[in-house]
């Protein structure tokens, strides 16, 4: 009976069949990179800091995301500016430390720090993984009406 | 040659203002010599034409041995010290309750515009500064409103009227 | 304890004593009561209402401070109705208060934030706008946020009670009061920091740390500081090694009372500052080198034993200043005397050694602070305490609060000064001269039975006048007397004089002698033996070295100087300038570099300040304090111990093999032949040999008698870097001398135009100011100041410019 069975190759015609059941099936395997999935408003991609409309940056210091930060990847120094605001002269993320656990950007009081929907990006030293506050204000810049636009999606849930 | 040693504000005080000060001062006890401290304040303002300046605040703490700043906390605590030059004649208009449901708005805007300034002003001429003032204890007879030690009560426009037309005139001494 | 009463707080029974606050109370038994204007130090102002407790049979809720307890009193403070309070009292602080937490540099220790959420709703029925009120400009040290302030008027009463200098108030009321000053001016009190400790919110903050820093972020340590002999207990705060500022600690403390000196908290900003020495560095054919700690070490042993070598060890002395720790101390004096020289001193401030062989071991309290506030009757020997031990003068002023005489004999101050509040009951200004007759007087008028000889004639030849004879009387009369000597009597060409007088008095009368010396850790200094005198420990030498008067006159060819700025730490600095000019070797361990360290150095080592040191240091009323790093090492300096240890072997000396600080500790314990009682009773041991005291060149005419007072803030090293301390008007005191209003008025002086000093061949045009506390004939120079350090302590001759 066994016998009978490998020889009819029976197995074979199965497996055949369900291949070419799928075979006919619509596709939906993505062409990354000619094709995307789509992103909730939500994703925590790669960080930015975000300026007010009339172009001051929008973190004051309070260094509440540095000490929530689990993975310790936020390194921040500040100092009075000679307005006499409160202002970081340093603020550093380490994204080979970070989680992307999104708890800095719940944890801040003024919208500065987000998670925008970026995930493609790459690195050819670990020192271009450290986020700069130079680097992290250029990409809020550039990205600033996504990430206004996302928040404002999401305002009504927070 | 006169010396600018901390405390010489005294001077400020005229002899005649230090005189009745220390008739305030010998009413109470003498470690507690800052008890005259609103009597002084009063005294000395009525001897600069009705306000305090920073000197006489400073003098009057020099003079009763307190911190200057003690002596600021009271004068600013108080209405009927001024902190600012007045005029000759002082209106303190009251808009407290009992004023205010008889009328005392309609005082003011009369005042105001009669005199053609605003709360808290003095006219160009100064003569007249327009005061809001909290109760008097006038209640009965109100609105009313007090022009230097003169209490006037039941106004009405032609009350009014006739106290500017005599104030104007200084032929009221306030 | 059968006076105890019984009372019930939460249903919990407990004995109290009869009398006290409810809210001491419950703290005591810990239960929380949260609050905002009471403060155990100061006066009840029973303002915020947030400590409001359920008494039974009390009508409505109870502020818990101001509430006596009483016998069978049955208290609830989790009640619904205290609850209810504690909400609605909330509700109206906040009711002005911005939500700027995040931006504010309290949030994270900001009592109003927490008990916001301990004891807060989460909403108000207030959205009206915010008042806004302007912030007054407080100075260098205080930033202020006033649209934060909860009208606690803490900062008010610590002014008025304790500072002694009502310098804020509360103008305005309702909606309208504020804190402020009057007019416009700083805060001048120079105990003014603490405000911003006592501050329960944001308004008032540190103006250095503003923004620098979150609590969360900070590690703190506890240390002594060493500005003053009371050696105050601070927390020095710091984040990822570096300093971020020094608040006092939180225990209520019965030595500090939970206050600091602004001198203690913020000193410690200069220890970054562009002085400071990072590196080693020698001279090499007059030219400077930055070099390994290898190279400078041996070159240092090289010079030291070249001078031995060509000169002996006579020519080679060692002198250090205040701050540093026994145990560097105990090794400098040790390397000192392995090489065979006993010439070591440390009493930069001191004049008059002469009874070295009687006086006692180290110049101190006699007293634990908290006797000598307990004290009746104070007699201020030239003391001028606001401005050389700050919290030693609030001692006063609390003692005098609380009923004690303050009578005191003043021998040059500062312009604006009062010893206490209220004001001392009697206050004589008095020349150096007229104090030592003073004392006389006072000694004649006790009719001393046990006395020297010379001492005796002396005191026969004195009339006493009325004053005199009052101030012996009353003297005699207390319970507890003091004598409280400071730096006017310390610097004074008659020390021994007048110690011996004080001692007189003393005995005649029960007081205790107490010196309020200059200095952290000279009590330290002299124990651990860098005296020419005795040994570590305190034992007399039979053959003693040169003390530093003397080193001034002697051929010196090679100087040891540790953590000390010969150029400004000294009553005589131009004197010790000539005598480090002439030497031929001079080896610095010093944390700071200044200019002229350049010029007479040679080797410059650099050491960790206190604030970086392990330790032990001796505070003016003997008691050890250990104390462990409050920060890493700053650049290469090496604490000075270590240092020291080096070079003893090095130079082939034995004993110097400690393997730690604590090694160093025990050596010094273990010579140390008197015990730890007895070096705080050998305070005011007996003075019986006679002592024959040089009279005082007294000045000519156009000339005025130097009373050298040390400013509060140039008293040493660290605080003179303190680019906020240096700003302000009590360091504006330190750059202008002070006259006598007659003695201004004879020499016809200007108002606002400068003085000319001159002293032989130095001259110096100077501003200069009236003081009331001056004795006519005498001028207020201080020392520690770069421009005035070329004036020795002889007389002055001033001349109107």
């Amino acid at each position: 009976m066994r016998l009978l069975k490998s020889l009819a190759l029976k197995e074979l015609l199965v497996g055949m069949g369900l291949t070419g059941r799928y075979f006919f099936k619509r596709k939906f395997t993505v062409q990354y990179p000619e094709e995307r999935a789509p992103i909730s408003p939500r994703f925590r991609g790669l960080h930015a800091q975000r300026r007010y409309p009339n172009g001051e940056e929008r973190c004051i210091a309070c260094k509440l995301c540095e000490v929530v930060c689990p993975a310790m990847a936020i390194t921040i120094e500040s100092e009075q500016r000679a307005d006499g605001s409160r202002r970081t002269t340093r603020y550093d993320i380490d994204l080979a430390k970070c989680i992307f656990c999104g708890f800095c950007e719940e944890a801040c009081p003024v919208d500065a720090i987000v998670e925008t929907r970026i995930y493609e990006y790459h690195a050819e030293s670990r020192g271009e993984l450290l986020m700069t506050k130079e680097r992290l204000l250029a990409v809020g810049d550039k990205h600033e009406a996504q990430i206004a636009a996302d928040r404002e999606i999401e305002a009504r849930y927070r | 040659m006169s010396l600018p040693v901390s405390g010489a504000e005294s001077h400020l005080i005229t002899a005649a203002s230090c005189a009745e000060i220390d008739k305030w001062v010998a009413k109470y006890p003498p470690e507690r010599k800052q008890s005259a401290v609103m009597a002084a304040l009063r005294i000395v303002q009525e001897q600069n034409g009705g306000w305090l300046s920073d000197g006489l605040i400073a003098a009057v703490a020099d003079y009763l041995g307190m911190p200057a700043v003690a002596v600021y906390e009271v004068a600013t605590f108080y209405s009927m010290y001024q902190l600012e030059p007045v005029g000759r004649h002082k209106i303190s208009v009251c808009t407290n309750i009992s004023c205010l449901l008889r009328g005392s708005e309609t005082v003011v805007a009369h005042l105001e515009r009669r005199l053609g300034i605003k709360l808290g002003e003095t006219t160009a001429d100064g003569k007249i500064t327009l005061k809001e003032v909290e109760c008097l204890g006038a209640c009965v007879n109100a609105p009313m409103l007090q022009v230097g030690k003169r209490y006037l009560e039941k106004l009405t426009p032609e009350t009014l009227d006739a106290l500017l037309d005599d104030l104007q005139g200084d032929q009221v001494n306030g | 304890m059968s006076n105890l009463i019984n009372i019930e707080i939460d249903g919990i029974t407990m004995a109290v004593v009869p009398g006290s606050r409810l809210i001491d109370v419950a703290d005591e038994q810990g239960v929380t009561i949260p609050r905002f204007c009471y403060h155990s130090k100061l006066s009840l102002a029973a303002s915020c209402r947030m400590c409001l407790v359920e008494i039974e049979r009390a009508p409505k809720p109870m502020p818990a401070c101001s509430t006596t307890v009483t016998e069978g009193m049955k208290v609830y403070t989790r009640s619904p109705k205290v609850i209810a309070s504690q909400r609605s009292v909330m509700e109206f602080l906040l009711i002005n208060h911005p939500l700027d937490c995040p931006v504010c540099d309290q949030g994270g220790e900001c009592e109003l934030q927490e008990i916001a959420v301990g004891y807060g709703r989460d909403g108000s029925a207030y959205g009206e706008v915010k008042r806004q009120v302007v912030n007054p400009d407080l100075g260098a040290l205080i930033a202020t946020d006033m649209n934060r302030c909860i009208h606690c008027t803490r900062c008010v009463r610590f002014g008025d009670e304790i500072a002694g200098m009502m310098e804020l108030g509360a103008p305005g009321r309702g909606e309208h009061m504020h804190i402020s000053t009057f007019i416009q001016g700083s805060v001048e009190s120079e105990l003014s920091g603490n405000v911003i400790d006592l501050c329960p919110v944001g308004a008032l903050t540190s103006k250095p740390y503003r923004y620098r820093a979150r609590p969360w972020e900070l590690q703190s340590a506890t240390t002594i500081s060493l500005h003053d002999s009371l050696g105050t207990r601070i927390v020095v705060d710091s984040r990822r090694g570096e300093m971020m500022r020094v608040v006092a600690t939180e225990m209520n403390d019965p030595e500090s009372e939970c206050w600091i000196s602004d001198r203690d908290r913020f000193s410690s900003l200069a220890l970054s500052s562009e002085d400071r020495l990072v590196q080693p560095m020698i001279k090499v054919d007059g030219q400077w080198q930055s070099v390994d700690w290898d190279r400078a070490l041996t070159f240092a042993a090289e010079g030291l034993q070249k001078v031995i070598n060509n000169y002996g060890s006579d020519a080679l002395a060692a002198l250090a200043g205040l701050t540093q720790v026994n145990e560097e101390y105990y090794l400098l004096q040790k390397l000192l005397r392995s090489l065979g020289s006993n010439n070591l001193d440390h009493r930069l401030y001191q004049v008059d050694c002469n009874d070295d062989a009687t006086a006692p071991l180290y110049n101190g309290f006699g007293q634990s602070p908290r006797d000598l506030e307990r004290s009746d009757l104070f007699l201020v020997i030239g003391a001028d305490l606001r401005r050389e031990i700050p919290l030693l003068a609030q001692r006063l002023r609390s003692a005098a609060r609380h009923g004690a005489t303050v009578m005191s004999l003043n021998c040059g101050g500062t312009p604006e000064r009062r010893v206490t509040h209220p004001a001392a009951a009697l206050e004589i200004n008095l020349s150096p001269q007229a104090l030592v007759d003073e004392l006389l007087a006072i000694a004649a008028a006790l009719h001393p039975s046990t006395t020297a000889k010379t001492l005796t004639k002396q005191l026969a030849a004195v009339t006493v006048n009325e004053r005199q004879q009052q101030i012996a009387t009353a003297l005699k009369n207390a319970n507890h007397a003091t004598l409280l000597l400071g730096a006017g009597a310390q610097s004074h060409s008659q020390l021994s004089l007048i110690r011996q007088l004080c001692h007189v008095i003393a005995a005649a009368t029960g007081a205790v002698v107490s010196f309020a010396t200059i200095g952290g850790n000279a009590a330290g200094a002299a124990l651990a033996g860098v005296l020419p005198h005795r040994k570590a420990g305190g034992e007399r030498l039979e053959r003693s070295g040169l003390d530093w008067q003397q080193m001034l006159a002697a051929p010196l060819k090679g100087v040891v100087l540790l953590g000390l700025e010969p150029e400004l730490d000294s009553v005589d600095a131009a004197s010790l300038m000539r005598l480090l000019k002439a030497s031929e070797f001079n080896l610095l361990l010093t944390p700071f570099a200044s200019p002229a360290m350049y010029d007479y150095g040679d080797v410059l080592l650099p050491i960790a300040t206190w604030f970086e040191s392990a330790g032990s240091t001796m505070n003016g009323y003997g008691e050890w304090h250990q104390i462990s790093p409050a920060l890493p090492l700053y650049g290469a300096a090496r604490p000075a111990w270590k240092i020291l240890r080096v070079l003893g072997n090095l130079l082939n000396l034995s004993g110097f093999s400690q393997m730690s600080i604590e090694d160093c500790r025990r050596e010094l314990q273990a010579a140390s032949a008197v015990t730890p009682a007895a070096v705080r009773s050998g305070c005011d041991g007996e003075m019986s040999a006679a002592y024959d005291a040089p009279s005082a060149v007294l000045p000519a005419a156009g000339e005025l008698q130097r009373i050298a007072a040390l400013p509060l803030y140039q008293s040493d090293m660290l605080v003179r870097r303190s680019a906020v301390l240096q700003q302000g008007a009590i360091a504006a005191e330190a750059q202008q001398v002070a006259i006598a209003p007659s003695d201004a008025e004879a020499l016809n002086l200007v108002v606002g135009r400068a003085v000319e000093l001159s002293q032989g061949s130095v001259t110096a045009q100077l501003p200069w100011q009236l003081s009331r506390n001056l004795a006519a004939g005498t001028i207020y120079l201080p020392t520690g100041v770069a421009a005035l350090a070329q004036f020795d302590h002889g007389n002055i001759a001033v001349r109107g410019v």
